[in-house]
């Protein structure tokens, strides 16, 4: 695989206005009624042989149990009243006997309600409209923000240089030629939704089908543009067996009818700041469940791809709440966060002010695209296996002589496929300078402080917090060394800045961009000390470095307790 | 039964000629249409095919009809096999899956039989086959299988442990017998380190038999040296039950009280006083635990895992304590960590 260490001066994508190119997504309209349709028969079949009074029972009670801890507002009360309608009808149709009331009917009336939540509305006009809004209001805050750059050219030019999108994207284009795509992001923010939307854009490809969290369609301006571009519904918060397959289900069909898709395969946001290392093996598994489908069915274009995707920030809207979530849940005393603090308009405002006016950048990374197994594969599209051999999909898929789905071994194959993501997800990592800041730090005051559990050391004093700025330097230049060499063994990626010979002048920038879009210093330099004032979002904005082997051990001595690693 | 009709139609591989893996040949091909049996020379394959007797290997072993020899893996994956056993020691494992992995075509069931780690790596071969061959579905054979015994017909078992089930499923369909007892596993680490570590402290159960210590001894010896077996498992994921089964000290018995293992012998002629180098020399074929015993004590060092025995035997193959010294160390240790 190519390097590109160069990330931010040479993105391998460069701003300018693109060609819309259409795609399987754009008849998904006229499909609806029948990948609806499909969707509910398979559903149905799945639940066929169980006990359904059973399965309803249990999907009626987590349902209650969600409906009562649910905020509502006014965004969403349209929606908690239709679940409130439902689940009432579904509890009267289950106490009467199942010789009167079918108990099918009221699988297949809850299979509906739900693939229609799930189901998006794409609309090619509206897409249109959208890719060409969002780079205008990218160069609406761009002008604002840094006058200096105030020719047209100028404009996209630092543009390029705030969103650099590098790595293997000659060959995802090519790949969505030769079959499905199913592009896995990382996830630090809600705003990654939407800047996923207009990275697909600017690669050139055809729109992608989107699962996003059913908070982001809480906003009726962003619900209204997400469903149209294509967007699909995922609750995260509905844990019931019915929703679940409804869900898988949907994602299988859109992936069997050669739409590209895109979901986050860990879940919701990274709360702990790290990038994901368990995967939600579930909805994953769609996509070997599609290819095999096309295989049966003697699809001309049967394989589906998968390709990681990975983007770094210096900064993260939400962090503060993020982490905060994290240390709740990882104590134990588990609470729910309200969801739309990152929604509020000034914060976002804020978001892209500081993103410009910075001279921050954004880097996202396509990493080697894989196939369902999480083999590697070439730009014919071919699996390429050990030792130079050339691996066919059908008869990893064939079990005793003929090529079926297989659930146990189905799930094994899922198993390792998101072993392999999880592993691109830290070798494509683009590491900037603010990350490397806060891990030398946190490390080094870590290791003053061998003896606090982690809990404790992150209600250090003030004056605690401080350390010696030439101590901080000699250390951040350790870990910047082994960083190089991790680096040259390809186990991750620096960013431009970090490349700069002079330490003073990475560490300068990682001080001034880590985090500085929160109200509190999460480092600051003067004279001779250097402290933090949060030390919650320093942790958070360290942990970008964690479950890296190579890091810790050489960086052992610090403190090893109430590691939550 | 769907599993057992399947194989009966099946062509399989059997990847090494020597003594393990001419037993299994012979006990798969009751259980399926056909056995290729990959041997090191021509002159050895040729003899095979004619006299129905493996010359060097289990030469009193009378072979089916099915099981054809063949020097050229060409030959061996012609036209396809559905399950390729895999009986190589595991010094040549890497060079020769790297040899075998195009004649691959990836849906084959893939059992290995070996007893060892990779040296200086510490992969399971588990691992090292999936690294190196176009071909998922693997898994382990384990168990107190003294290959002498089974290829007599005398009554044994063995574990089959794979992440897949497909792949336990063929085999017990595969490798069941009237004498040979196949039981179904999953911790695949388990049961490949249980093999390893076994064969270390088969080496130390042979020197402790050259002085004639007697029963309390050798208790001794294989009831601590199971616990650090466990530990050292532990440490790489293993589940600690399995090393209760038949591939833990099922195996381990089996090896420590037989004269008929290499790794015994090894042990046995080196407290008599003999260079390691003779030994090996003399036993014409591969003792696993000689080089395990080095890199797992190298590994346990480095992450903090007691292992006394292997510490121990680690020495005596140094040929640097005798073995006098080595049992006063041990004896002499504290019986318990602070």
């Amino acid at each position: 695989m190519g390097k590109c260490p160069a990330s931010t001066s040479d993105p391998a994508v460069r701003f300018e206005h693109l060609p819309l190119i259409s795609g399987p997504l754009g008849h998904l309209n006229a499909q609806r009624p029948r990948i609806m349709a499909d969707v509910i028969r398979r559903t149905l079949q799945d639940f066929e042989s169980g006990p359904l009074d059973l399965v309803l029972g249990e999907s009626l009670y987590q349902e209650r149990q969600r409906l009562k801890r649910e905020q509502i507002n006014l965004f969403t009360r349209g929606r908690h009243k239709a679940d409130q309608r439902l689940w009432s009808e579904i509890q009267t149709g289950l106490l009467q006997s199942s010789v009167s009331v079918d108990r099918k009917g009221l699988l297949k009336q809850v299979t509906r309600h739900y693939a229609d939540e799930i189901a998006g509305r794409f609309n090619p006009e509206i897409y249109k409209v959208a890719t060409h809004a969002v780079p205008f209001a990218f160069s609406w805050f761009l002008n604002a923000a840094s006058v200096r750059r105030f020719l047209p050219w100028g404009l996209s030019e630092s543009l390029a240089t705030r969103l650099s999108i590098v790595g293997e994207v000659s060959h995802l284009q090519k790949l969505a030629q030769k079959g499905t795509i199913l592009l896995v992001p990382t996830h630090q923010s809600n705003l990654d939704s939407v800047l996923i939307g207009y990275v697909i854009y600017l690669m050139s490809l055809p729109p992608f089908a989107y699962g996003a969290g059913l908070n982001l369609f809480s906003n009726p301006v962003l619900s209204f543009f997400m469903g149209n571009l294509g967007a699909y519904t995922v609750d995260r918060k509905k844990s019931n067996a019915i929703y679940k397959q409804t869900l898988k289900n949907y994602s299988t069909t859109i992936l069997r009818e050669g739409i590209h898709s895109i979901f986050f395969p860990g879940g919701g946001r990274s709360r702990s700041g790290a990038i994901e290392r368990r995967l939600k093996l579930g909805l994953l598994g769609t996509a070997l469940d599609a290819q095999i489908e096309k295989l049966r069915n003697g699809s001309d274009k049967p394989n589906v791809y998968v390709v990681p995707m990975v983007m770094s920030y210096h900064f993260v809207l939400e962090a503060a709440s993020l982490i905060e979530d994290f240390l709740a849940e990882s104590g134990k005393h588990r609470f729910i966060i309200t969801d739309d603090e990152s929604w509020q308009s000034a914060k976002v405002l804020n978001f892209f002010w500081k993103l410009f006016s910075s001279q921050s950048g954004i880097v996202v990374r396509i990493g080697m695209p894989m196939d369902v197994f999480g083999n590697p594969v070439d730009e014919n599209g071919a699996s390429m296996g050990p030792n130079g051999t050339t691996i066919d999909p059908r008869k990893w898929l064939t079990t005793r002589g003929e090529l079926r789905a297989d659930a146990a071994r189905d799930h094994e194959y899922t198993r390792e496929l998101g072993e392999r993501i999880a592993e691109r997800f830290h070798r494509d990592n683009t590491v900037m300078t603010s990350h490397v800041v806060a891990f030398a730090f946190f490390e080094l005051l870590r290791s003053r402080y061998p003896e606090l559990d982690l809990y404790r050391f992150l209600r250090l004093s003030a004056e605690q917090r401080t350390l010696q700025l030439e101590g901080f330097l000699a250390y951040a230049q350790q870990v910047h060394a082994k960083l190089l060499q991790m680096e040259a063994q390809g186990e991750l990626y620096l960013s431009q800045e970090l490349h700069a010979a002079d330490l003073r002048a990475w560490v300068d920038d990682g001080i001034k961009q880590l985090g500085v879009i929160h109200d509190a210093a999460v480092v600051k330099v003067a004279e001779d000390s250097v402290w933090t004032e949060d030390m919650n979002l320093l942790y958070y904005y360290r942990n970008r470095l964690t479950g890296y082997g190579g890091l810790k051990k050489t960086m052992g001595n610090c403190g090893r307790k109430g590691f939550l690693e | 039964m769907e599993e057992k009709a399947f194989w009966s139609k099946a062509k399989v591989a059997v990847i090494g000629a020597g003594n393990f893996g001419t037993v299994l040949a012979s006990l798969v091909s009751k259980n399926c249409l056909q056995v290729r049996l990959l041997s090191r020379s021509e002159e050895q394959a040729r003899a095979i095919n004619s006299t129905r007797l493996n010359p060097s290997y289990m030469t009193k072993l009378s072979l089916a009809q099915n099981i054809t020899a063949f020097s050229e893996p060409e030959r061996v994956f012609e036209g396809g096999v559905q399950a390729v056993i895999w009986a190589l020691p595991s010094q040549v494992c890497r060079q020769e899956a790297k040899v075998l992995a195009p004649y691959f075509g990836g849906d084959e069931i893939l059992i290995h039989t070996v007893k060892g780690v990779e040296e200086g790596s510490l992969k399971r071969i588990s691992v090292l086959l999936r690294e190196e061959i176009p071909c998922p579905r693997i898994g382990v054979i384990s168990g107190p299988n003294l290959a002498e015994e089974i290829g007599r017909g005398e009554p044994a078992a063995t574990v089959v442990a794979s992440d897949f089930e497909e792949v336990v499923a063929a085999g017990q369909a595969l490798l069941t017998g009237d004498y040979f007892r196949v039981y179904p596993g999953h911790d695949v680490i388990g049961v490949e380190w249980a093999g390893a570590l076994k064969n270390i402290l088969a080496i130390a159960a042979g020197a402790v038999e050259s002085l004639q210590l007697g029963w309390n001894a050798r208790a001794l010896l294989i009831t601590r040296g199971l616990a650090e077996m466990v530990r050292f498992g532990m440490a790489m994921g293993a589940k600690e039950e399995t090393f209760l089964g038949l591939s833990g000290v099922g195996d381990l018995l089996a090896t420590c009280s037989s004269p008929l293992s290499r790794n015994y012998r090894t042990g046995l002629r080196l407290a008599k006083g003999e260079s390691l180098d003779s030994i090996l020399q003399a036993l014409g074929s591969v003792a696993e635990g000689v080089k395990t015993t080095r890199s797992v004590r190298e590994f346990a060092h480095a992450h903090g895992i007691d292992m006394p025995v292997t510490e121990g035997v680690y020495h005596l193959l140094e040929g640097k304590l005798s073995l006098q010294e080595i049992i006063q160390l041990l004896m002499t240790r504290p019986t318990a960590r602070p």
